[in-house]
């Protein structure tokens, strides 16, 4: 749906193929774009922090892949055409957008929601035959998508806050003056289960600081703090799938959240999506290879 | 009249036919305010306006109000202003923009309508058959201008309106009538109130058919539209004016039917719209639902002025009965009953539940009914937001949301 072509962009001439499909997932916290060939394979990926304007700094993620791949020549890559029009591509290639900025750029050749561009993302490169549920959790949201083979059932999407997703870990590492990548080698240290109960990123670090003047060990509270994130995830929906699927940028540098997820159900079996961060990205670009299609059929699956 | 001969284009007629009713009831009003001689008594929604009416009382809706506060956006303005005064920004966001309002002086009415302020009060008279903050708001009113408050008490949350119910309710309209008689100085007269309750009737009724041509495919009217074309249904319920209003529009809208004509073209997915508006996005939901063609066809907000319990014969009891039985005011299962059934009628592809995050009466997705329909076949989602505090709203998650939604159905 929202796929609008515009047979003027020069990257949708009629006349010439397209090679290459480029997805970009604009979210709030950064840029992530992925190119696949005709045949769904992984060319490229790069990612950015979101910066403004946006369609300047997606132009730029779009160039620098060497001229053989990139939609925007290199040598065009340096600045925008003047009077801020929307960058051309090259011909041959077409670009997706999804996320929260998808509507906010002019070029693209269609655009979908980060709920269908995720799960077409995981399901292109697990392949998987049996119902499962992806978690994706990113830098200021969380997801949890019920799927099938074939399509999403239902999903749910974190609300309001940011406790359960990536900014709430950076602000208690930096209440807790613990560099980044140290918390999950800390928190394999830990000696007690500790929970921290506020829904509130502001509150949690509160309880943090009183549970740290208590004495308790800083390694305790970042297990703490990954605890709250499953649950926060956890309440969302529920889940009833045997398979869990992870994905986007936290569970990437956190992988500790995946055994705690799978704690809380018994047996299930976890996956954590290859390109776990691109998975958007990729899935926009496996919805432009699916929409193209000589026979007017998708040419994918 | 042969509709296929009628101009299509004659909805947007209607729409600002129902703008020129708004302001001839509002210039009315303003007029009413200064003139001694004339009595304004302030009601709330769905409270007795009928009695009002009879009684020679023009009669103002504050919640109207606070709804213009919030799709101008004044709102953003007053609520702030109402809190800083002890009214939490947790309840009602039609209270906190009201009284925020009056605090700070301001009224869209102004730019609106004309009017100098909001017309001044003899008396206030609520019903709690919607929730408890109109009680609270009201209040206000009556220590800020030391005028009457008269409310009626009615049983809520009703798996059934049983006859105990009724006679309770009768009774107080009984002793509202006579706190009313008191400060007229003059007593009802029944014919007149037999006559308010007929017209209400006639209106309401005209009201369901208008909702009712959506159930053509494709649609020839939308929720968005109906929150605009609902006025005269919420501040003139009672009078003649509404009910001419309400024949024009349908007859419009007929013909529309009879021509094919769509209010989303291409019509795809149809929608049912659980909760309320969020006055400060109409437009910009409006744009999102049509850019994907799904059209919202049905609301619990645009039916909740449907009263078919209305009779002339039985005036008192018939108000008692059709104010008990609104929805807001009955149980979870009679909810999930009338949701299914309009899903039905309506051929509803999924349900958007608001979740105003000021109005819990007014918000139905807290107590798992959107799993109990999906269970039956009728999926839904729920979006967080609020009628007036956009505070409460993000533009961002809820396109997401319902774009996500409606990509499933
Ligand atoms: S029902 Fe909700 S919106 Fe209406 S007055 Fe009560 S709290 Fe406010």
């Amino acid at each position: 749906m929202n796929t609008a072509t515009d047979p003027a962009r020069s990257g949708s001439d009629a006349t010439v193929r397209t090679e290459v499909f480029w997805g970009v997932d604009c979210g709030s916290a950064e840029i992530k774009v992925a190119a696949i060939d005709r045949e769904g394979r992984l060319l490229t990926t790069r990612r950015c922090r979101t910066l403004f304007p946006l369609v300047e700094h997606v132009h730029r993620s779009l160039a620098g892949h060497g001229d053989e791949l990139s939609a925007i020549l290199d040598s065009d890559r340096a600045e925008l055409p003047p009077d801020g029009r929307q960058p051309s591509l090259r011909p041959g290639h077409k670009v997706f957008a999804t996320g929260y900025g998808r509507h906010h750029l002019g070029f693209v050749q269609g655009q979908l929601t980060e709920i269908k561009s995720h799960y077409l993302g995981v399901q292109h490169q697990l392949r998987l035959q049996q119902d499962y549920t992806i978690i994706d959790i990113g830098g200021q949201d969380a997801k949890v998508i019920r799927a099938t083979p074939g399509r999403v059932e239902k999903f749910a999407i974190n609300r309001k806050c940011a406790a359960g997703t990536g900014s709430f870990i950076e602000e208690l590492a930096h209440r807790l003056e613990v560099p980044m990548h140290e918390l999950p080698r800390l928190a394999a240290g830990h000696d007690k289960d500790l929970t921290l109960n506020s829904y509130c990123t502001v509150f949690s670090g509160q309880e943090v600081i009183k549970l740290l003047m208590q004495g308790e060990r800083v390694e305790n509270l970042i297990h703490a703090m990954y605890r709250s994130v499953v649950k926060r995830v956890l309440e969302m929906t529920a889940i009833d799938t045997d398979t869990l699927v992870f994905s986007g940028g936290v569970m990437n540098h956190h992988p500790i959240l995946m055994p705690l997820f799978a704690e809380r159900f018994g047996t299930v079996r976890t996956i954590l999506a290859p390109n776990a961060q691109f998975c958007g990205a990729l899935g926009a670009a496996i919805h432009g290879l699916n929409e193209e299609s000589d026979d007017g059929l998708p040419n994918h699956q | 009249m042969n509709p296929s001969t009628v101009d299509v284009g004659t909805a947007a007629v209607a729409a600002a036919d129902a703008k020129q009713v708004m302001r001839d009831y509002f210039a009315d009003l303003g007029a009413a305010a200064k003139d001694p001689a004339r009595k304004v008594a302030w009601c709330t929604s769905v409270g007795p306006a009928e009695i009002l009416r009879a009684m020679g009382f023009e009669v103002y809706f504050p919640e109207n109000h606070g709804a213009l506060l919030g799709a101008t956006r004044v709102s953003a303005e007053t609520i702030p202003v109402a809190n800083a005064q002890g009214y939490s920004p947790e309840i009602c966001s039609y209270l906190t923009s009201d009284i925020g309002a009056c605090l700070k002086g301001v009224t869209p009415l102004s730019k609106a309508y004309g009017l100098d302020g909001v017309p001044r009060p003899d008396v206030l008279v609520y019903c709690t058959n919607q929730c408890k903050d109109v009680m609270h708001w009201f209040a206000w009113y009556a220590r800020r201008w030391n005028v009457p408050l008269l409310g009626i008490h009615p049983p809520n949350h009703l798996p059934e309106v049983l006859p105990e119910h009724i006679a309770d309710v009768a009774s107080q309209f009984r002793r509202l009538i006579a706190q009313l008689e008191a400060i007229t100085g003059t007593p009802l007269d029944p014919e007149a109130l037999r006559l308010a309750v007929a017209r209400s009737r006639e209106a309401t009724d005209l009201w369901e058919s208008v909702l009712d041509t959506a159930r053509t495919r494709p649609a020839p009217l939308s929720f968005f539209d109906g929150t605009i074309l609902m006025g005269p249904i919420v501040v003139l319920r009672g009078t003649q004016i509404a009910t001419d209003y309400y024949r024009t529009l349908l007859a419009e809208l007929e013909a529309k039917v009879a021509a094919g004509h769509a209010a989303v073209p291409g019509e795809r997915l149809r929608i049912y719209w659980e909760g309320m508006p969020v006055w400060g996005r109409l437009r910009q939901l409006s744009d999102l639902f049509a850019g994907n063609r799904a059209t919202v066809v049905a609301s619990t907000y645009c039916n909740s002025w449907i009263f078919s319990d209305f009779d002339p014969a039985q005036p008192l009891e018939s108000m008692a009965r059709a104010y008990l039985k609104i929805f807001i005011n009955r149980d979870d299962a009679y909810k999930e009953n009338y949701i299914e059934r309009l899903a039905g009628e309506f051929g509803i592809d999924g349900v958007v539940y608001h979740a105003a995050r000021t109005c819990p009466n007014n918000s139905n997705s807290a107590y798992n009914l959107p799993q109990r329909l999906a269970a039956k076949g009728i999926p839904g989602i729920v979006i967080d937001g609020d009628l007036c505090d956009l505070r409460c709203f993000s533009d961002g998650q809820s396109t997401t949301l319902i774009e996500a939604f409606l990509e499933t159905l």
